[in-house]
């Protein structure tokens, strides 16, 4: 039966070659859709690794501190903080790298094991970081007083850049080179989607202040409780102004920073799905106005198919199975162009992402034909053999 | 003869309905989306206000650092030291306009935040840059020169601020615990104007950053005006040649390079281009392969109704061939009249643009932006539906001219 269908469809090839085409774009499109949609609700069902409610950044930029000498700015700093934390509504304050949670700054560094070099986000931080965004340790144990009486530097990796140094597991206590320094693994961490909600999983080292980190440390954290309101704010702020000597000063809550940092990821993804869905909408159409047309054309065909024992039921379903067999043919060719991104790694995502996104994208458009001949099918089921043998 | 392919055309229309509905519908919203996004380019690399003088203007956005044996670079915005030894010396501009990039301040009235973007600018920006003042002026050259505290706040500012428009000169806006006096309102111009755009203007000379460095890296912008549309190019040799003479800085970075480019090479050099080229070649070419990708959906879902429409009509053809039509006259007539439902199509995309337009402006979805259908992007939109037009009704008039009388003929019984 079915090498019948192609004998059909090959007869009619002329008409076909336009629907084959115009099936394989749409299907290309929500292959597109469909990748994008699969590869962010991935990262979106990712657990996001700390906690951004109540933590508030402090940017103070241009901060004036009137020394050079080291000792002297870790006893300011420290100061600052200690000053910052005795507010009832303080739990803690961290000092940071300026890639803190939900900024559009990155730092990059490479980081060596043996053979294995990989490029890693750096985050530097005090060992306060903690208790302020709470990661969730997963081996080891986070930095603390005691570091100061190790032989190496200690460093702190996410589970990604774990699995890439340390693929036979066991990384606590193991020595890796950080832009040219050995350190000591400390612990694990779950990964921090401190991009936003979509953010992929991405390689992180995490490092202690180094000798010229309070040179030009320009970002805090703070953990506050619930009840600070607009206006412990607004009396943070002058306290922080006569703290940071001659700097300007920036207070912004982590959970409106991500609201703006998945704006970024979403606008452009929502604008890329309503072209998208109005050019499904636009094919579908097109596809069932060809189809029900074809079928006015083939009614001797169809006519002589019911007159020599083919039911409405058989006329119904050849239209249908005729149409799922083009576009089959069409996800072939489809199929095979889709294939290569994840054969050539194009645009970094995933080989699983893009397989998904092809069954799925391979289901949408065979649902989507489907729909749209089951009308025409219809309609070829309702010609009276005697009318249209009439007919010719 | 165009008037009866007219009457022909409306006639078709009307026999199939249904058809009528899926072509109109599919050229109607393609030419919408495309308008759309076609204005949306528009607004971001010509705005008009508050650049009225952007086709005499060139932009400097980026100066950078490099070792090219070594492979570092460093790449951003100018410095103050950049524009004070060297930019002050061309001779080909009428004007040089300097302005930081602009970054957020914090202030607290009565316990609310508002945050401002600050941008740092010298006195001949307000020359360069017409901006419309509700009332007050610009400081002065010497006001500057003496590092006078005041500022010039946008409407949306002063409105945010003080709670009104009317009666704030003279008054005092605090942020990050310094104290202005405001000189002059002016009416906000579009966030997505980096070089013009910002919240608060305030002399450079009160910039808390120490602007005595000698790095030529920074945080400003420059923008300079040539006396014409001619002297452009003649404005833009003149600062390469003026780039060319800087020694290098330090043994770290030994090549320096900036340019000076019209508005929208500016943004596309840092990111497509690179030293040699602006990389105006390859926006350009993302954003025609952008709607010839987009439109190629549309178009093959419109020959595919088109052939199947002509099919209808054998014995008209049949006829007309018959009594001696040439097959040129029938494919013409055809093209003639899919341009005529594609018009129509336009039309109707017009006016959904329109409201989509509208819509866009009234809920304020650009923060400071007004899209406009101006004749530039009517213009484009109406060579973009003949293209469309034509890619759709090229191949059923050749499939159309290629039938045998005959089997037209018997086609049609």
């Amino acid at each position: 039966m079915l090498a019948h269908y192609f004998k059909l469809i090959w007869n009619r090839k002329r008409q076909n070659f336009l629907l084959f085409i115009e099936i394989l774009v749409a299907f290309l499109v929500v292959f597109g859709v469909f990748s994008s949609i699969v590869y962010y609700y991935n990262n979106y069902k990712r657990p996001m690794g700390f906690d951004y409610n109540n933590v508030w950044t402090i940017t103070f930029k241009n901060h004036q501190t009137g020394t050079e000498k080291k000792d002297s700015l870790i006893m300011l700093y420290e100061a600052i903080r200690n000053r910052v934390e005795a507010l009832p509504e303080v739990e803690a304050m961290t000092y940071t790298s300026e890639n803190a949670p939900f900024t559009m700054n990155t730092n990059g560094t490479d980081v060596k094991k043996g053979t294995i070099e990989i490029m890693a986000d750096d985050y530097t931080m005090d060992e306060y970081y903690s208790k302020v965004l709470k990661p969730e340790v997963l081996e080891g144990s986070w930095f603390s007083s005691r570091d100061n009486g190790r032989k190496l530097p200690p460093v702190v990796l996410n589970e990604t850049s774990k699995e890439k140094l340390f693929p036979e597991g066991g990384a606590v206590g193991k020595k890796v080179t950080v832009s040219g320094t050995e350190k000591e693994v400390i612990g694990v961490i779950r990964d921090l989607k401190d991009k936003g909600d979509y953010n992929a999983p991405f390689k992180a080292v995490y490092s202690k202040p180094d000798s010229g980190f309070y040179n030009w440390v320009s970002v805090a954290m703070i953990r506050v409780s619930p009840s600070a309101d607009a206006a412990f704010e607004s009396r943070l702020y002058k306290t922080l102004s006569g703290l940071f000597k001659g700097a300007s000063i920036e207070i912004e809550h982590l959970s409106e920073k991500r609201v703006v940092k998945n704006g970024i990821t979403v606008v452009p993804l929502i604008i890329w799905f309503v072209v998208a869905g109005f050019l499904i909408v636009n094919v579908a159409l097109g596809l069932f106005g060809v189809l029900w047309y074809n079928i006015s054309l083939r009614r001797q065909e169809i006519g002589l198919r019911r007159a020599i024992g083919a039911t409405s039921g058989d006329v119904s379903r050849q239209v249908v199975t005729e149409t799922l067999v083009l576009s089959a043919l069409s996800l072939i060719l489809g199929g095979f162009f889709a294939v290569q991104f994840p054969l050539l790694h194009l645009f970094d995502l995933p080989s699983g992402v893009y397989v998904t996104a092809i069954f799925l994208a391979m289901a949408f458009i065979l649902l989507l034909v489907m729909l749209c001949a089951v009308y025409p099918g219809k309609v070829a089921a309702g010609i009276q053999p005697a009318v249209a043998l009439h007919e010719d | 003869m165009l008037s009866n392919y007219f009457k022909i055309a409306i006639a078709v229309l009307k026999r199939r309905k249904f058809f009528t509905f899926i072509s109109l519908f599919g050229i109607s919203f393609t030419l919408t989306i495309l308008i759309v996004i076609t204005s949306f380019i528009d607004h971001l690399v010509d705005p008009g206000y508050p650049d009225a003088n952007r086709n005499r203007s060139l932009y400097v956005q980026r100066m950078e650092s490099s070792d090219p044996k070594k492979g570092w670079s460093r790449s951003g915005p100018v410095s103050f030291h950049f524009y004070d030894k060297y930019v002050r010396s061309l001779k080909k501009p009428e004007l040089v306009s300097f302005q930081s990039m602009p970054s957020p301040t914090v202030t607290y009235i009565n316990n609310r935040k508002l945050s401002l973007d600050v941008k740092y600018v010298n006195a001949d920006f307000w020359n360069v840059y017409t901006f419309s003042f509700i009332e007050g002026k610009p400081f002065s050259a010497e006001q500057l020169a003496r590092s006078e505290k005041l500022a010039v706040i946008t409407d949306k500012t002063s409105m945010d601020y003080f709670g009104t428009t009317q009666g704030v000169v003279g008054k005092t806006i605090t942020t990050d615990n310094e104290d202005y006096t405001v000189a002059g309102v002016v009416k906000a111009g579009p966030i997505t104007d980096i070089p013009s755009y910002g919240e608060l203007y305030l002399p450079y000379t009160l910039m808390k950053g120490d602007f005595k460095g000698t790095t030529l890296n920074g945080s400003f912008l420059l923008t300079l005006l040539a006396r014409s549309e001619n002297e452009v190019d003649a404005v833009k040799e003149e600062y390469a040649a003026m780039v060319k003479r800087i020694p290098p800085q330090d043994k770290e970075y030994t090549k320096i390079s900036s340019e000076a480019d019209p508005f929208l090479a500016s943004f596309a050099r840092p990111i497509l281009g690179g030293d040699h080229s602006d990389g105006m070649t390859k926006l350009t070419g993302f954003v025609v392969a952008f709607f010839l990708l987009f439109l190629l959906l549309p178009t093959i879902n419109l020959v595919n109704i088109n052939v199947s429409r002509i099919m209808e009509r054998s014995s008209e053809i049949a006829v007309r061939k018959a009594f001696g039509a040439s097959s040129r006259i029938l494919a013409v007539q055809f093209i003639v009249e899919n341009l005529i439902l594609t018009f129509i199509g336009g039309v109707l995309g017009l006016l959904f643009s329109l409201l989509v337009i509208w819509v866009i402006n009234t809920t304020e979805l650009i923060p400071g932006g007004v899209l406009t259908m101006n004749y530039k992007v009517l213009g484009l939109s109406f060579v973009i539906c003949m293209i469309f037009g034509l890619l759709s009704g090229v191949y059923p008039a050749w499939r159309m001219s290629k039938l045998q009388v005959v089997r037209a003929l018997k086609m049609a019984q």
